[in-house]
Formats: C-alpha cells, sequence, structure tokens
C-alpha cells in the first residue's frame, strides 16, 4: 500500500513537466519533422530537401555558416582559457565581480548588445572614426553587413559562455593538484598545459560544443549585423518562412538546423574523456 | 512478543540484492540496544527499516504491539537523531523542536512548557531564540535530541549521532545519552561503528556482519567471549594462530600450534563436532599477550620484529611461523640482541574457533 | 611573472571586448544629433524622451513583462517538482529523461518559434499569445529544472527525513522545510528564467501577431525603420537595468555559481 503511494507521488511530480513539453515541445517538432517530408501532392517524399539542398544560396549560406562557427570557436577558446585561469586564481571577492561582468553580455538583451556593434562599425562608428583621422583610411570603410561583423558580434556573446564552462571545469581540479605538479618540478606554463588541461578537458568539450552549435544557431547577431547581405543559416530560414512565406523551404532548413546541431552535440560528446578517478 | 519485533526482513535492496534477508531482531522496551559493526554490514539499513524509510519486500516491522510494516515514517511515533543533526536551519532552536508536537496537534497551550522541560534536560535552557547556525557540534546534538525525545517516542532510532563531534565531545555527549536514556527509560536502538560506544552505552549489543548477525550480547559477553572470527577480530582480538585441535573437555579445549600445545577455556559450539588433527584457528588480544623468557604456561616461542618504546608500554611485533602477532606489554622493551621469546596468554583469553 | 602578465593583458583586452560595446552605446544614447556617429556630437536626453513617449515600446515591454513571468512561474511550477524527482529518485530512463527536460536549451530556438507557430497557430489555430506563452514556457524548462535541482542536491536529505519522522507527510516537509531553504536557488532560477524570456528573440519571433509583440521584436521592428539613437537610448535602459539586477543578484545569491 504504501509502495504504490510512493509511486503515485513520483508520478504526479513528473508527469505534469512532462506533458507540457510532450505537447508543447515535442508534438510541433515532430509535426514540422513529417511536414518536411510532405510533397506538393502529400505525399511521403525527399523533393523537399532535394529542393533546399541543391540550391546554390543554400549552400553558400549553410558552409558561411560553418566556416564563421569554426572562426569563432578557437577564438573564444584561446582567449577564454587564460581569462577563465585566471579568474579562477583570484580571491572570492573579486572573482565575483568579475564573473558578474562576465554574465553581463549573456543576460543583456541580445538587441541592445548587438546594436552596440553598429554604433563602433557603422560608417560614422569608433572604427571608421578614428582610421580616418589617424590618417590610415581615406574614406570609411563598410564593416557593417559584412561576415567579419557577425564574427565580432558572435565572440562577444560566445567567449562569456566559453569563460564561464571553463571556470566551473576548471574550479573542480583541486589546488592541491596543482601544487603537487609544481612541487614536483612542472612550470607555470607546463602545469597549466599538462594538468589543468587534461583535467578540465571535460569543461572545454562543453564549452566547445556550446559555443560551435550556438554560432550556427545564433539569430540576432546575423539579422542586425548581417543583415539581408549576408545571410546565416537562421536568418535564412527566417527570410524562408516570414518573407518569402516559403514554408516548404524553411520546415527543411529548421530540420537542418536541429540535425546538425544534434549531430554537433553527440559527436562531440564522444571526445569527452573517461571518467577520472 | 518483544517491544520491537523485525520478523523476516528482506529490505535494502542494492543492485538488486537485499542487504537484509529474512532477517530477525528484538529489543525489549527500556533497551538500549547497539547495533554494531563495520560499513555496509546493514545496520543502517536495519534502523532505517524501522524508521520506515526503507520498505521491506517481505517480513513485519512490530513496535509496541503495533504493525508498523506498511505504516509510512511520518505515521509512526519515532524519534530519529541522525549523524549530520538534520535540523532546520531556517527554525530557531524553540520551533525546531515544536515542530513534533505541533504535527501532532498537541495544544498548543501545553508546547512552550513541554519545550521548557526538554531543554532543561538537555541543558540548553536559555538557547530558544538561537538558529541552529549560531550553534556548536555538540549543542546541535542536544537540539536533535531533544526534538525527537519531546514527542514522546515510543522507540529512538540514533544513527552514528556523535561521529561528527570531536573526541573528548564525544565523550561527554555519550554520559549525557545514557544519563538521558536511564532517567527517561525510552527505548533506543543506536548504529555505530565505533565499539567503545557500543559497548559503553548498550545493555545489548548485535554485532552485524553483511546483512547478519553475528552475535547478540551483552557488552561484556562480546568484548570477552566473542563467538565468531568476525567478532573477535572485530573486538580486538587481532592476533591469529592457525592450530590443529587435539582434545577437548567440558572446560578446556588442547590445540597443537607447530608443535607446541595450548590450552584455551573460551571455545564456542561450533567446536563440537571437531575431530582430531581438524584446522581450528586461535584470537588473542594484543593487551593479554605477555612476555617470558622460560618456558611457561601456556607459551609459544616467536621471533621479535619490531620493539617500540610507548613510554608505559611497549608495543611488540612478533611472529609465529607465518603468522604476525602484536603484543602490548608494561614495560620498557627487551635488549635489541633479544630476537625470540615466549609468548603466553592466559586460557580463558585465548578463543578457539572452527576454521571456516 | 611573465605568464601572470601575459594572461592579465588578455583578460584585460577581453574585458574592454566585452564590455566596451555598452559603454559606447550608453554614451552614444545622449547624442544631439540624430546621426549615428562616435562620438556623438552635444548632449541631449531627448532619445530618452523619445523612447519613453513611443507607445508601442511601452505596450511591447509589458507584453515582454507579463509574457516573461507568466511563463517563469508556470516553468518553476512545473520544473520544480521535476527537479525534486531528478534529485530524490532513482528510475529506470532516468538520463533519457534529464536530457529530455534539457532538450529545449539544445533545439534552436528559431526552429522551436517556428514549430510552435506551424503547429498550434496554423493547425490548431490556438491564439498567438497562448503560443508565445507556451514557447516561453518550453525553453525555461531547462533553467528552472537545472538551477532548482543544483539548490536541492545540496540540501541535505535528512533534514526531510526528520521532518517526515516528527510526523510531516512529504508534502508537508517538502513546504515546511525544503522551499523555505532553497530559497536562494529559486530566486536564482527565477530571475535567470525571467531574463531569458524577456530578451528571448528566436522564439517571439514567430508568435508575433495584432497586438502580439515582444520589446526586443518591436526594436528590431524599428530598426528596419529608423536608424537613430532612439535606440542607444532604449538599449542604455535595458543594460543599466540588467547591470542592476545582475548585481543585485551576485551580491545576495551568488547567481553566477548556479550558471
Amino acid at each position: 500500500m504504501n509502495r504504490l503511494h510512493l509511486k503515485k507521488t513520483f508520478v504526479l511530480l513528473l508527469l505534469p513537466g512532462l506533458i507540457f513539453l510532450l505537447f508543447f515541445f515535442l508534438t510541433p517538432l515532430l509535426f514540422v519533422l513529417v511536414e518536411s517530408f510532405k510533397g506538393p501532392d502529400g505525399g511521403i517524399t525527399l523533393i523537399r530537401y532535394r529542393e533546399v539542398l541543391t540550391d546554390a544560396q543554400f549552400r553558400l549560406v549553410f558552409a558561411r555558416t560553418l566556416k564563421m562557427a569554426l572562426i569563432v570557436t578557437p577564438i573564444a577558446v584561446l582567449v577564454g582559457y587564460p581569462s577563465a585561469y585566471l579568474m579562477t586564481k583570484l580571491p572570492a571577492a573579486k572573482k565575483s565581480i568579475l564573473m558578474s561582468l562576465v554574465i553581463l553580455p549573456l543576460m543583456t538583451s541580445p538587441v541592445a548588445r548587438t546594436y552596440a556593434w553598429i554604433v563602433i562599425l557603422g560608417k560614422y562608428g569608433i572604427v571608421n572614426q578614428t582610421l580616418t583621422s589617424i590618417g590610415i583610411l581615406k574614406e570609411p570603410v563598410r564593416l557593417m553587413y559584412t561576415e567579419g561583423a557577425i564574427i565580432v558580434g558572435l565572440l562577444q556573446l560566445f567567449l562569456p559562455i566559453m569563460i564561464l564552462t571553463l571556470v566551473s571545469a576548471m574550479e573542480n581540479v583541486q589546488d592541491e593538484v596543482e601544487e603537487a605538479a609544481l612541487s614536483l618540478g612542472s612550470g607555470k606554463a607546463g602545469c597549466f598545459f599538462r594538468v589543468i588541461v587534461p583535467l578540465s578537458f571535460d569543461g572545454l568539450i562543453m564549452g566547445v560544443t556550446l559555443v560551435f552549435t550556438g554560432s550556427i544557431t545564433a539569430y540576432v547577431t546575423p539579422a542586425i549585423l548581417g543583415g539581408a547581405k549576408v545571410l546565416t543559416l537562421s536568418t535564412l530560414m527566417r527570410q524562408e518562412a516570414l518573407v518569402l512565406m516559403n514554408w516548404e523551404a524553411a520546415t527543411v532548413i529548421a530540420v537542418i538546423m536541429i540535425l546538425t546541431t544534434l549531430i554537433l552535440y553527440n559527436g562531440l560528446r564522444l571526445f569527452k574523456p573517461r571518467t577520472l578517478v | 512478543m518483544s517491544f520491537i519485533e523485525l520478523t523476516n526482513i528482506d529490505a535494502g535492496y542494492i543492485k538488486g540484492k537485499p542487504v537484509l534477508k529474512g532477517f530477525n531482531l528484538s529489543v525489549e522496551k527500556g533497551e538500549l540496544v547497539s547495533l554494531l559493526g563495520p560499513s555496509g554490514c546493514g545496520k543502517t539499513t536495519t534502523l532505517r527499516t524501522i524508521a520506515g524509510f526503507i520498505l521491506a519486500e517481505k517480513g513485519m516491522v512490530g513496535v509496541g504491539g503495533k504493525d508498523y510494516t506498511n505504516l509510512p515514517p511520518n505515521k509512526r511515533n519515532i524519534g530519529l537523531v541522525f549523524q549530520n543533526y538534520a535540523l532546520f536551519p531556517h527554525l530557531s532552536v524553540y520551533e525546531n523542536v515544536a515542530y513534533g508536537l505541533k504535527r501532532r496537534k498537541v495544544e498548543k497551550r501545553l508546547i512552550p512548557e513541554k519545550i521548557e522541560d526538554v531543554l532543561k534536560l538537555v541543558s540548553l535552557t536559555g538557547f530558544e531564540e538561537r538558529l541552529p547556525a549560531q550553534l556548536s557540534g555538540g549543542q546541535r546534538q542536544r537540539v536533535a535530541l531533544a526534538r525527537s525525545i519531546v514527542i514522546e517516542p515510543d522507540l529512538l532510532l540514533l544513527d552514528e549521532p556523535l561521529s561528527n563531534l570531536d573526541a573528548k565531545l564525544r565523550d561527554e555527549m555519550r554520559a549525557e545519552l545514557s544519563r538521558l536514556q536511564h532517567q527517561l527509560g525510552i527505548t533506543m536502538i543506536y548504529v555505530t561503528h565505533d565499539q567503545i560506544e557500543a559497548l559503553s552505552l548498550s545493555s545489548r549489543i548485535i554485532v552485524m556482519n553483511e546483512g547478519n548477525i553475528e552475535q547478540i550480547g551483552t557488552p561484556e559477553d562480546i568484548y570477552e567471549r566473542p563467538e565468531t572470527p568476525f567478532v573477535a577480530r572485530f573486538i580486538g582480538f587481532d592476533n591469529h594462530l592457525d592450530g590443529q585441535f587435539v582434545s577437548k573437555s567440558e572446560e578446556e579445549l588442547v590445540v597443537d600450534v607447530n608443535g607446541t600445545t595450548l590450552v584455551s577455556s573460551r571455545f564456542s559450539g561450533s567446536l563440537d563436532l571437531v575431530n582430531n588433527g581438524d584446522p581450528v584457528e586461535l584470537y588473542f588480544r594484543p593487551d593479554d599477550t605477555k612476555l617470558l623468557d622460560e618456558e611457561e604456561n601456556n607459551s609459544i616461542k616467536a621471533n621479535i620484529d619490531y620493539a617500540n618504546y610507548q613510554g608505559n608500554t611497549t608495543q611488540y611485533s612478533l611472529h609465529v611461523g607465518e603468522s604476525n602477532l602484536r603484543a602490548i606489554v608494561s614495560g620498557k622493551p627487551v635488549p635489541a640482541d633479544v630476537k625470540s621469546i615466549r609468548i603466553s596468554i592466559a586460557p580463558d583469553k585465548l578463543i578457539v574457533e572452527k576454521k571456516e | 611573472m611573465k605568464k601572470s602578465k601575459l594572461l592579465i593583458f588578455i583578460t584585460i583586452v577581453m574585458f574592454v571586448f566585452l564590455l566596451g560595446p555598452f559603454l559606447v552605446i550608453i554614451i552614444s544614447s545622449f547624442s544631439n544629433n540624430a546621426v549615428m556617429r562616435f562620438p556623438p556630437e552635444g548632449f541631449s536626453l531627448q532619445w530618452y524622451n523619445k523612447v519613453l513617449n513611443i507607445e508601442m515600446f511601452r505596450t511591447t515591454f509589458w507584453m515582454s513583462l507579463k509574457t516573461g513571468l507568466a511563463a517563469t512561474l508556470t516553468a518553476l511550477i512545473l520544473g520544480v517538482p521535476v527537479a525534486y524527482t531528478n534529485v530524490r529518485y532513482r528510475y529506470p530512463g532516468k538520463s533519457a529523461l534529464e536530457i529530455f527536460f534539457s532538450s529545449p536549451a539544445i533545439v534552436p530556438g528559431l526552429v522551436i518559434g517556428f514549430s510552435l507557430l506551424r503547429f498550434f497557430i496554423y493547425v490548431t489555430k490556438i491564439p498567438v499569445l497562448t503560443g508565445l506563452y507556451l514557447g516561453h514556457t518550453a525553453i525555461l524548462f531547462p533553467y528552472t529544472v537545472r538551477v532548482v535541482s543544483a539548490s536541492l542536491r545540496n540540501f541535505d536529505r535528512g533534514i526531510e527525513e526528520a521532518a517526515v519522522s516528527l510526523g510531516s507527510s512529504p508534502v508537508h516537509a517538502f513546504f515546511a522545510v525544503v522551499l523555505p531553504n532553497i530559497q536562494s536557488g529559486l530566486i536564482a532560477a527565477f530571475i535567470l528564467a525571467f531574463i531569458t524570456s524577456f530578451n528571448n528573440v528566436p522564439v517571439s519571433l514567430f508568435l508575433t501577431g495584432p497586438g502580439v509583440a515582444t520589446l526586443p521584436i518591436q526594436m528590431l521592428v524599428y530598426m528596419e525603420y529608423y536608424f537613430d539613437p532612439t535606440i542607444s537610448a532604449l538599449s542604455s535602459i535595458l543594460i543599466v537595468l540588467t547591470i542592476i539586477i545582475i548585481q543585485s543578484a551576485e551580491k545576495l545569491l551568488g547567481i553566477s555559481k548556479y550558471m
């Protein structure tokens, strides 16, 4: 009698949330998935996929999106790792301040955050103004609506994510481990590379996954900094869906986005080291 | 029917196997019984089954004549004291102690007096408004005790309540617990891995190992007359020798160890069916191991490996054949050139068990 | 020592990069001039005035606020029990379910918004506002579940058991003894979720209609037609609000440890 009661409680706790997600999250996704296979006559076909995947614009945009992610991620790692390491070494009060500063770009409205780059990179923005007044440039250069602008914008969003992930991973590497390495003769740099990096590798993989997939699926940054000139996968999808009303193409792109994300998540998970003691 | 009765219990499943299988336990009213044993022996499982946090797959749990088997823990009239006190951090001492009374819908006007009484009992008068964070470990444990006593439970279950305290505090709290138990006459089941606690507090000790009861007895029974090799080893009969059965009478057992004859007056019933030449095991305490120069009764030759001066006593590492032994003897170490010596053990301090 | 200097340098450059743009925006919002140039000319509060007077910004602000509150509360009410089962129960298929509950964070927001639009608005024809609310609630699940799970995990199970042994039903014990002690986790979850909802673009993008639009979407629309410091002013307001909330949250709760 008591066992049943326990089970009933358990079910009552889990079920509402589960049902909510099943109905209002999973079902629409499945619907879209099914839709992507519907041909013009209503039958099951891959024709929509063929249309999209052979489209020159799509291929260009997909390749470009991947390329940008491939640029953003290593930079995030190279800049993020040292900064994160430094932050873990700081006393708690300072660290807390820095952490809340790092969180800021993440918590600010993306529109506000990205808009700043217009001011900086625009025709009359800081960069152009400074460079022309110094004399390096004769005329303002077009920095907006370029891939570079998008990359810069993405970095501002994903550096904090990388840092947060790395800080939490490095904190799990006990101080004593580091001290042991140093006492055994390792230099600070050697210690970093030979002890801390491997032990926080888990966190690195997680950070890389988040940054890479995030860069591919980001919307606001490419929307504002790339506009219609430099489309990425997400801005392309939105264009197809809301501007061109090309539902079929948008549906296919949506599925491709999910697939890419899932493949990346699971693929990168393989790089996780086996359980450490 | 005892006051607490566990009958044929299967409970505490780890990886599909029950920790307790066909387990039986009886505790009389007013006793303080200790469940003593190493980690994983099932003592905590037993406690939690009585408390109701583990539901027995089979068997019956009876407390005070009531069948508790299927009763949820909040309906059992049992007090629980945990290793890390488990005080409600957001409530004052007063509120913590009042909690159980409120749940039982005790009349509001009676509560303050009950709390005042119980706090006096645990010497915490004046601490009513303090928060747990403002209390020391010992004080917290006393609040935990007060909280579970004030509801006048049928039974008090204590799960290693003193493990988190430092040695001196532990001694003090032990004395307190003993006093409280005698004063109130509450039945207590006390789980511990610490022999000294068990020996000093209990009216009876139940030694457990791997889900089974190895021995039940008074502290003296357990300490002086362990009945199984496990209990012997657990309770400090660290020295172990292998030997062979020679003969047995009512009061004496004669064994042969590598050609030396030794006599024991402590042997268990398992030796009733033993024949001449069958292997047996001998157990004795380092403290009971005496050193001799010449041959004397009940002695055997041993080789000295180390002698460690310990002030009042000397600890010797010895070996007899392949067996390593320790002896703790009062006085200074023997001269360094003495390489072998005879050790002797009084017959009533030498336990003999059948070899498993 | 050399390494430390390099480290410090990299870190400083990084912080300048991350936070500099915010300063730029705030400074440029005080410009006297409609042209988006930096440094701005003159000093004027006209853009702030304009922001506060544009009705669309006000209405969409309230919309974002309402949606955020509703979605966050729902995600908490549904998510806290789930977090509890995560921490206190073991059952077959648990890790699969854990992944399922975090999946709204993995699936691109754009896809979620799109699928909600296609399925609910077009097929089942529920109102856009409801769709917006549902979409936001779904994406907030991972936050509420994860943060509350972390809080619960740190909560000594013995305290719950003590309450039960003293006579509380498990439900009563939860409300009387667990909830009061995971307050900071709950608040952190609330703040994180609310901010996520308020700032969300990808889901809100598709779930917009007559009378239904969130503030970020409205800002994007405005930016398509106008190019003046109005958005700078609005952005500055949002940035300062965010700073205040995050700093207080960090000081009071140490919110960074929940992220």
